[in-house]
């Protein structure tokens, strides 16, 4: 199971690409907002562009799903596991995007743990 | 300990999945006329090669019937033509088609708008549109597994358009639809004469429309 660390900030940021033949599974997170000095919502984006079908729009319209959401105070770190992951599931790319802006004294690191299936 | 594994009674074979060289293949005569290269022919499988292929579609829920997507097995390059059919005569191919799991069901159509799975009584026909007759004829993930497919077509040149609508159910705003195939190609080389014997031992592929009678 590849995982990666991200800086969290309030532009995307790419956690595992889009493959066209799997799905994302969300298999571990944790949120490490020890050297934060701000509250922050963190959350798993879904990042997508549906196929053509009968009675799709023109053009057809990039989707941005929000899949999960947390609120970390600032001094904390959270772990969420396989089983509170359950059923987080993106279809295109998964991205992390955080409420708050990364700063040179307000840091916030999260370690997406994931599979394509 | 010291084990005297006992002889085994009777052993259980289990045939291969897929056409293979030597395999025997004949063509019945409900065949159209269009088809009469193979029409009632009976043929050898003189070399296969097994191409694993994935298809996907990321499709929103079907809002009553109204959105949906076609897949188009055949030749061409049309929006929703996948071409998986054959190009020449001698060519058979043979697809084992699963699924990944997911929210959605498929209907099948040859040619496009003639469903293969119609009931007898009127109106009985997969209706999207309909909340009990879209589950009419349809096929599930579970039906026929990525892992373990259970769907087999067989597509000779110029086949009439094989068509697989995809549809999601209610209750996830998107789905992704991966199905996976297993194209055996299979070059097939004519009898003139079949043996009885040979006509027996051979696996007798029927056209679509046996399935409405």
């Amino acid at each position: 199971m590849p995982s990666i660390v991200v800086t969290a900030d309030d532009e995307a940021v790419d956690v595992a690409a889009e493959r066209e033949n799997a799905v994302v599974l969300a298999k571990s997170l944790t949120i490490d907002n020890q050297g934060g000095i701000t509250d922050r919502v963190i959350t798993l984006q879904d990042v997508f562009t549906p196929s053509n079908y009968y009675g799709a729009p023109t053009p057809i319209v990039d989707q941005d799903i929000e899949r999960f959401r947390a609120l970390v105070v600032a001094g904390d770190i959270i772990t969420w596991g396989e089983e509170d992951l359950k059923g987080v599931k993106c279809l295109g790319a998964m991205q992390v995007l955080s409420t708050v802006a990364d700063a040179a004294l307000d840091h916030c690191y999260v370690t997406v743990g994931y599979e394509h299936e | 300990m010291l084990e005297l594994q006992p002889k085994p009674q009777f052993s259980v074979v289990i045939p291969p999945k897929l056409l293979q060289e030597g395999y025997l293949v004949h063509f019945s005569s409900d065949w159209p006329s269009t088809h009469v290269a193979i029409r009632e022919k009976t043929f050898r499988i003189d070399a296969v090669n097994q191409v694993p292929y994935d298809l996907s579609y990321i499709l929103p829920t079907g809002l009553l019937g109204t959105l949906y997507r076609d897949v188009d097995f055949s030749n061409g390059s049309g929006a929703f033509q996948e071409s998986i059919y054959p190009e020449n005569q001698s060519s058979l191919f043979e697809v084992l088609l699963g699924f990944k799991p997911g929210n959605f069901i498929s209907h099948w159509y040859i040619p496009a708008g003639k469903s293969v799975h119609n009931l007898e009584y009127a109106q009985m026909y997969p209706d999207l549109t309909n909340v009990k007759r879209k589950y009419l004829g349809a096929r599930q993930p579970k039906d026929s597994p990525y892992d373990d497919p259970r769907i087999k077509l067989y597509f000779v040149k110029d086949l009439a358009p094989l068509i697989m609508r995809l549809y999601v159910l209610p209750g996830v705003a998107f789905e992704k639809i991966v199905v996976g195939l297993t194209v055996n190609k299979c070059l097939m080389r004519e009898i003139a004469a079949p043996t009885e014997d040979q006509l027996l031992k051979a696996k007798v592929i029927r056209y679509y429309d046996y399935l409405r009678w």
